[in-house]
């Protein structure tokens, strides 16, 4: 069927507007800020100032030169990377085994998956704030020490005996418990929507549970595993917010709990306010995210997907 | 060489009980057809049988050998789904392979066995296309071939033609019973399609709401319906109901027409004080005319409406309250004009009484 351009305008043009409104033009007022020098948000003096590429060469300097960034990009690659792979096979596995449990259970079980991403940021990271808290009060310590496995409180996310490792296990800890529900329910959505009948069929011809599995859950839904994966990585790449109220009420160490998403923002917002080295950073982050997803989607066979088209729609 | 038998079984889901006690013996190397309406119970029957489903209650038996608790696997059955149910992301090999594969056969067994089957179903130039690639009718035979290939004990068919096209399901289905027969294996075949029932059934069983309604052979289901439901579930057009008065005398009378029904029937009502009666006739045994004929049974009414199929029409007359299909030639409906008073004449031999507070045939209660 052909559709006229005015009415693909018609029906497409809201959502143009909003993705417009929303993405595009933050997008390039954010590419544009990186080429001014920008600090302290003072508009008036620095939007119609032109330098360059003077913020990548100072970004490229803190990279090569600065211990800390070297810290800021280990824990990023650490953070999307482990959570990332919790995220997805996490999700992947709660979607499993609600897929195989009875109808009402799964939506119980679910929705205790849920509710860390449905709890506002703010309380759930309160929540962690007190389970990982570095005094006596925090729960963790008080279960360590009731069990006398420690005879002092740690401060896992502080204390520079534990660091790194004691930062990102928190971070990703805390990230990837609101991250799995998402992997969650996409798979067992995928899972629901093949046929029964053809789970049917492959009992009948002796498929056990972890064959049928293998053999027709995992091959049928490729797409969403995909689709999740990629997604993930993006919104790891990009997310901040747990991690700068756990940086900024001092449960984790701020060297070691800064992935790049969060450096820029506490560049832009908190530490130097040096919002045209966070524009560029930023802008950074975004072309590398570009990369990887290009990467990823043709390493997964996202083409083959879109390409053979199932007749005339 | 299997025989099946469900002893009492009963499958309930929640609140709906889809298997109501049910009977039933399927003899070895016969072809069964389960007929009935939708939402009968005629998949969750099969399901028990395969044993994707555990009864509720009861048992059943291959050749008395109790396999309730056995898995599908354990009970060597195959199946064939309405929608196929064909592994979209295997090849039409590996769909076939996938049972042998599971119980670990060698490849070159495998291999054989694959190309004997597709070899048998005539779907060797298939084999490696995925599903997506192939017609309704090639798709339905690679189905046959997966479930086949397993050289199960029992075969057991839900629906398998219901997505083909008019003429292929009249050519698949004699090609099924041929297979069938050659093969000699023990079938159970569902469907809502009466015709094809009678087309290809060694047995019907008849299920509504749960419950066998008739078991027999297409000829008995057909000439002899065991009650209202299975009359009026039965043929095309199917059985004609009227309801009648039994008087005094021993006569039945209907709109204003009186009939002596045979002794044996006369009998049976009398012993079960029946005041009303039905009675049911094939579309196929009366003839509508202007005027009655001599030894027939000739209710009057009004011509309603006449529908030529090619050879035969269907006429529809308004006799009373009831609404009355015959078939009969054309060339002679075709005589008769819409809106006039003609006369049904029913052969009387040919009418089934019906009790009508059981809906049960006179035939079948025990005298
Ligand atoms: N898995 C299930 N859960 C709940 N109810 C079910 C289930 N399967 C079947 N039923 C119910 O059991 C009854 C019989 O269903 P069944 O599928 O056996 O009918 P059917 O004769 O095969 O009908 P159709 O011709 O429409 O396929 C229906 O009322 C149906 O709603
Ligand atoms: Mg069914």
């Amino acid at each position: 069927m052909k559709i006229r351009k005015t009415s693909l305008l018609f029906f497409l043009g809201p959502a143009l507007f909003v993705v417009a409104l929303f993405y595009i033009i933050p997008l390039f007022l954010s590419v544009y800020i990186s080429f001014t020098p920008m600090v302290d948000w003072n508009v008036n003096r620095y939007l119609t100032q032109f330098v360059g590429l003077q913020n990548y060469e100072r970004l490229f300097h803190i990279v090569m030169y600065d211990p800390d960034m070297r810290a800021v990009i280990m824990t990023t690659v650490v953070f999307v990377l482990v959570t990332l792979v919790i995220n997805v096979f996490g999700g992947l596995l709660l979607a499993l085994a609600t897929y195989f449990m009875d109808e009402k259970m799964s939506a119980a079980y679910q929705g205790l998956w849920l509710l860390p991403r449905m709890t506002p940021i703010a309380v759930y990271s309160l929540l962690w704030y007190y389970f990982f808290h570095s005094s006596g009060i925090g729960v963790l310590n008080s279960i360590l020490l009731k069990l006398h496995l420690i005879n002092h409180p740690i401060a896992l996310g502080l204390d520079p005996k534990y660091l790194p490792w004691g930062a990102w296990f928190i971070i990703i800890f805390v990230n990837g418990l609101v991250g799995v529900s998402y992997g969650m329910i996409i798979f067992y959505s995928a899972f629901k929507s093949i046929p029964r009948e053809l789970i049917i069929a492959a009992r009948v011809d002796g498929a056990s549970t972890t064959r049928i599995i293998r053999h027709i859950l995992l091959p049928l839904t490729k797409w969403h595993f995909t689709f999740v994966t990629v997604w993930q990585m993006f919104s790891l790449l990009m997310t901040y917010a747990q991690t700068f109220l756990l940086v900024e009420w001092r449960v984790v160490d701020s060297t070691w709990g800064q992935t790049w998403a969060l450096y820029v923002f506490r560049t832009a917002f908190t530490t130097t306010k040096d919002q045209g080295l966070a524009a560029a950073a930023s802008t950074f982050l975004s072309i590398i995210g570009i990369i990887l997803g290009i990467i990823a989607l043709k390493a997964l066979g996202y083409e083959k997907m879109i390409l053979e088209p199932k007749g005339d729609i | 060489m299997v025989s099946i038998r469900l002893d009492k079984v009963t499958k309930r889901f929640g609140k709906v009980v889809a298997v109501n006690n049910v009977d039933l013996e399927i003899e070895d190397g016969k072809l069964y057809v389960l007929l009935g309406p939708s939402g009968g119970g005629k998949t969750t029957t099969l399901y028990l049988i395969a044993g994707i489903y555990k009864p509720t209650s009861g048992r059943i038996y291959f050749n008395e050998k109790d396999v309730t608790d056995l898995t599908p696997a354990e009970r060597n059955v195959g199946l064939v789904f309405q929608n196929y149910a064909l592994y979209p992301h295997m090849k039409v090999y590996d769909n076939i392979a996938f049972p042998l594969r599971l119980r670990k056969e060698p490849k070159s067994k495998i291999d054989s066995k694959v190309h004997e089957v597709a070899k048998f179903l005539r779907i060797e130039n298939l084999l490696d296309r995925y599903p997506h690639q192939l017609s309704g009718g090639q798709q339905q035979r690679v189905a046959l071939a997966r479930a086949l290939v397993k050289e199960p004990s029992v075969l057991l068919l839900d629906e398998p033609l219901s997505n083909l096209d008019a003429l292929l399901r009249v050519y698949i289905r004699a090609e099924l019973k041929r297979m069938q027969q050659d093969l000699g294996i023990t079938s159970v075949y569902v469907t809502h399609d009466q015709s094809e029932a009678l087309a290809i059934a060694d047995k019907i069983v008849v299920i509504n709401k749960g419950v066998i309604q008739q078991e027999g052979t297409p000829e008995q289901i057909y000439e002899n319906p065991r009650n209202v439901f299975v009359a009026t579930f039965i043929g095309n057009p199917p059985m004609n109901i009227v309801k009648g008065t039994v008087l005094e005398d021993g006569t039945i009378e209907t709109t204003g027409s009186r009939l002596t029904p045979p002794p044996a029937v006369l009998e049976k009502i009398k012993r079960l004080k029946l005041k009303n009666i039905l009675m049911a006739f094939r579309p196929e045994n009366a003839v509508v005319s202007e005027h009655p004929i001599e030894g027939r049974f000739s209710p009057m009414g009004d011509l309603f409406e006449v529908e030529p199929l090619g050879r035969d029409a269907v006429v529809t007359v308004t006799v009373g309250e009831f609404v009355i299909k015959v078939v009969m030639p054309t060339r002679e409906a075709m005589q008769l004009r819409i809106g006039s008073k003609v006369y049904v004449n029913i052969d009387p031999s040919t009418i089934k009484y019906f009790d009508p507070n059981t809906e049960l045939n006179l035939e079948y209660i025990e005298a």
